[in-house]
């Protein structure tokens, strides 16, 4: 299988629409990992990804797309990160911002060829108050049939 | 608890990483990723032979245990690294120490590192945390 080159995305524009996390998929998120919804309204802390991720201008599948990558080749999370102003809410809407900022192709001993795709997100209120900035880095293995 | 430089958090045990969490995980990413749903795609990967839970849900797992250790505390940031898959049907334990303490306009800021661990092979996430305490709680 041919190498597919590797695509100059770096500064693609991730923003997105709105998001809201609404009170049912918080408590269910809650739940399902052994925590109880805050009182106050707070969303769980983790929802920086989730918000993050469901908000951005292209999906999951449509950001593999943009760096050649098919969906269903398994990308895997690198690393994350959030960085909090203050608590998100539940049934606050936030502004989803972003861009790529890297796309390094590695060669891995487990995994063969493989890109490494680093993105910063921002979650913001519609007056445009910045709440919370998010780090993200996935691995998009290329096949241990291909050498770097 | 009042926190201190070197304590270590009560641990919080998953003892069975649950394939249904992944499935209820898909639609709230809006994440297709067939590993997380079907084993077959999971072999297709050359990733083994069981589904892996998503990334978000370990880093929960961590969140749950600074909750449940710091009731009502803001976390002002967390990151992490994911160094191995964690895969349907095994245990995890989701462990923090605390690196420090300080007090910072009145409110108290502790600062953590915190780990996921697989009892079947070794640390599956790593990373650091900092939550600000509730007022009140000083140390």
């Amino acid at each position: 299988m041919a190498l597919v080159p590797l695509p100059d995305v770096v500064g693609t524009v991730l923003d997105g629409g709105g998001m809201t996390i609404s009170e049912a998929e918080n408590r269910a998120l809650c739940e399902s990992v052994g925590d109880t919804p805050a009182a106050d309204g707070s969303a769980h802390p983790v929802w920086f990804y989730v918000a993050s991720q469901v908000g951005m201008g292209p999906s999951v599948a449509e950001l593999c797309a943009i760096c050649a990558f098919d969906v269903n080749d398994g990308p895997m999370m690198a690393s994350t990160g959030g960085h909090f102003h203050a608590p998100l809410m539940v049934g606050q809407t936030y502004l989803v911002k972003g861009e790529i900022t890297g796309l390094t192709r590695k060669q891995s001993r487990k995994l063969g060829v493989m890109d490494l795709l680093e993105y910063k997100l921002h979650l913001d209120l519609p007056d445009g108050t910045r709440v919370c900035s998010v780090d993200n880095a996935w691995v998009l293995p290329r096949g241990r049939d291909n050498e770097a | 608890m009042k926190p201190e430089p070197g304590t270590d958090l009560p641990p919080y045990r998953i003892e069975h990483v649950d394939p249904e969490t992944m499935k209820a995980w898909a639609p709230l990413l809006r994440d297709p990723n067939p590993i997380h749903l079907d084993r077959a795609a999971v072999r297709a990967a050359g990733l083994g032979d069981r589904r892996i839970n998503q990334g978000p849900i370990n880093l929960a797992y961590v969140v749950t245990l600074l909750h449940r250790a710091f009731p009502g505390a803001f976390i002002e940031d967390i990151r992490n690294r994911f160094t191995d898959n964690a895969y349907e049907g095994e245990a995890l334990e989701a462990r923090a120490t605390v690196t420090g303490v300080e007090d910072t306009d009145g409110r108290t800021r502790v600062t953590l590192e915190f780990t996921l661990n697989s009892d079947e092979r070794a640390v599956v996430i790593s990373g650091t945390a900092a939550l600000i305490l509730p007022e009140g709680e000083a140390t």
